[in-house]
């Protein structure tokens, strides 16, 4: 009883400021998260000290953020941070659009199942809570997420080959939208 | 916020365990900087959801005729110095997700006890 007194603020800080654990609903990060062919939802490692402490804000990081329009808990991918120009996708009322200070571009990997910075716009970075570290389960995609390269020509064409090819073409798209502001 | 709080600083209460679609006009609310996330700001509240505000009747910021619906789940947060403040004239209206509280008194000094009501008065 006495330890589970003492230990209890430890795990409470533990949780708000370093790691927390979160399962992921809903399809908008796929293929990213919850792919189609998993029939879990993901359980991932969410890292709160490098956002709340830290505050490193990388572009290609997966983040937990409050939506600025619901208010509830998303998670999305941070495409483009201050200074940086995007080309936006419908809905966005202008076709390219310059992050204000403070702000960040966030979307999500699937772009026709997601409400992301399409629909509300540039959002602050004081919404952004945590970023994701590594995924727990499903275990044949345990580990932190990783940079996607070309796939070797020689190898064989599998199902594994083309995802990666797939997922690194997604991920060159998706740069060849952004400006990056210079330092 | 002067002329309702002071350059040297005061003691307030603080009330962190609010309900941001609960809030009015007029309330005192803390909510962090969308310009800057590590800094907490405290500015007055004028427009909820849905209500349709003024940028800047001065015109210095923006023209005094531009008027915008605040959109759902926003605020619009107007600091009581207008000269001196960096408020939605700037950077527009506010998500309820960076509302942190609402100041409900000021406790030091005693002299200036004062609990922070709405000061707003509507014209029909």
């Amino acid at each position: 009883m006495v330890s589970t007194l003492v230990w209890l603020p430890t795990g409470v800080i533990f949780v708000q400021y370093f790691y927390t654990l979160k399962s992921v609903k809903g399809r908008s990060m796929q293929p990213t998260l919850n792919p189609d062919s998993s029939p879990w939802r993901d359980i991932v490692v969410f890292n709160r000290f490098a956002i709340r402490v830290l505050r490193q804000y990388e572009r290609g990081d997966v983040v937990a953020l409050q939506s600025p329009a619901d208010s509830k808990l998303v998670v999305k991918r941070v495409v483009a941070l201050e200074g940086d120009t995007v080309k936006t996708l419908p809905p966005y009322p202008d076709a390219e659009v310059r992050i204000p200070p403070g702000h960040a571009w966030v979307e999500g990997d699937e772009s026709f199942h997601t409400e992301d910075s399409n629909t509300f716009g540039p959002v602050p970075l004081a919404l952004i809570e945590s970023k994701l570290s590594f995924i727990v389960w499903p275990l044949q995609r345990w580990g932190p997420l990783h940079k996607h390269f070309a796939p070797d020509p020689a190898a064989p064409r599998n199902h594994a080959w083309r995802a990666e090819k797939a997922a690194m073409e997604r991920e060159q798209w998706r740069n060849s939208r952004i400006t990056v502001a210079d330092k | 916020m002067l002329p309702t709080m002071s350059v040297t600083g005061e003691v307030v209460w603080e009330n962190r365990m609010i309900t941001p679609d609960r809030l009015s006009r007029g309330d005192l609310v803390t909510y962090v900087s969308p310009l800057d996330p590590t800094r907490l700001v405290c500015k007055r509240l004028i427009g909820l959801p849905g209500d349709v505000v003024c940028v800047d009747p001065t015109g210095t910021l923006a023209p005094s005729t531009e008027h915008v619906v605040v959109p759902k789940n926003h605020v619009w947060l107007i600091g009581d110095n207008a000269a001196a403040s960096r408020d939605s004239r700037v950077y527009g209206p506010v998500s309820m997700a960076l509302i942190k509280g609402r100041l409900v008194a000021r406790v030091w000094p005693l002299s200036q006890f004062t609990i922070f009501r709405s000061n707003f008065s509507y014209i029909d």
